[in-house]
């Protein structure tokens, strides 16, 4: 899938200062996917999604899914923003409950 | 005659055992599906559930706002498609002759990844709104209870769900994680 995010305005800086300013820093830092649990989706069919769009392996895909389960959340993915967006929109589409938020 | 529900053939296509009943029963959950994302009650929880919000920081509603632009109607409409091929699969099987026969269905690839989410998402609205949690078990529900049908829907649609995960789970490459 192509990144769903919406293309970012474009601000011609003013100064040195904008340039190289919080926005470069904010730009750097990362995102992260959580997937939260939730009383209806099946551990398997939570394991299979998790290795069809991610590429993990089945164990990982495990740990990560009992993570959900017993902890009531997990990180599964991260990166830009427009890359979370897109992991989101897919786990979506998949029926599981995801969200992102800055990596802090 | 193989009974396994679930059978892949030599084409790549698989196989699924249906009855009549099943059938009919699929075809009229995703006539209630197509009704619920079609006219959708702002106040139906299962649609929350079906389109949840990408970011739950309030700071973060303008990013909220265009996710939902770009991503909800593209999901609305898969969804729909979906449901769609289902039923011009069932409706045939469930309106037919023979009320206790059962039928193979053949899907491709695509039809096979559309039946799952179908199957997945009446789970997610159906438990939903019964409010199924995961002290399940302490439900006690008097057998003349209305629920109890709900509930047993709800359960076929799991065991179905389950047999096809377990199907597809068995398909996957053994891989190695990079970060292993």
């Amino acid at each position: 899938m192509a990144s769903t995010g919406a293309p970012d305005t474009i601000v011609v800086p003013d100064t040195v200062e904008e340039l190289l300013g919080d926005d470069d820093v904010e730009l750097e830092r990362p995102w992260i996917v959580l997937v939260w649990n939730d009383p209806v989706n099946l551990m398997s069919y939570v394991v299979f999604v998790f290795q069809k769009l991610f590429g993990y392996s089945r164990e990982k895909a495990t740990r990560l899914m009992l993570q959900v389960h017993r902890e009531g959340k997990a990180v599964v993915a991260n990166g830009t923003r427009e890359k979370c967006e897109a992991d989101v929109a897919r786990l979506h589409a998949h029926g599981l409950w995801a969200t992102m938020q800055r990596d802090d | 005659m193989d009974r396994r529900r679930f059978r892949r053939l030599r084409d790549g296509r698989l196989a699924m055992q249906l009855h009549t009943a099943e059938a009919t029963l699929l075809a009229h959950l995703a006539d209630e599906l197509t009704e619920l994302l079609e006219t959708p009650d702002p106040n139906d929880p299962a649609i929350d559930r079906l389109f949840p919000r990408a970011y739950l920081d309030p700071t973060e509603e303008e990013a909220e706002q265009s996710f939902s632009a770009l991503v909800a109607p593209d999901l609305l409409r898969a969804r729909l498609d979906a449901l769609r091929a289902l039923v011009a699969t069932v409706r045939p099987l469930a309106d037919g002759p023979g009320s206790d026969a059962i039928h193979t269905v053949e899907l491709d690839a695509e039809a096979e990844a559309q039946w799952l989410a179908v199957l997945n998402d009446a789970r997610l609205a159906l438990g939903t709104r019964l409010g199924v949690s995961d002290d399940r078990d302490e439900i006690e529900l008097d057998p003349d209870d209305p629920l109890v049908h709900a509930f047993q829907v709800y359960d076929w649609l799991t065991y179905l769900q389950g047999e096809l995960v377990e199907v597809l789970l068995g398909e996957l490459p053994d891989v190695d994680d990079d970060d292993a």
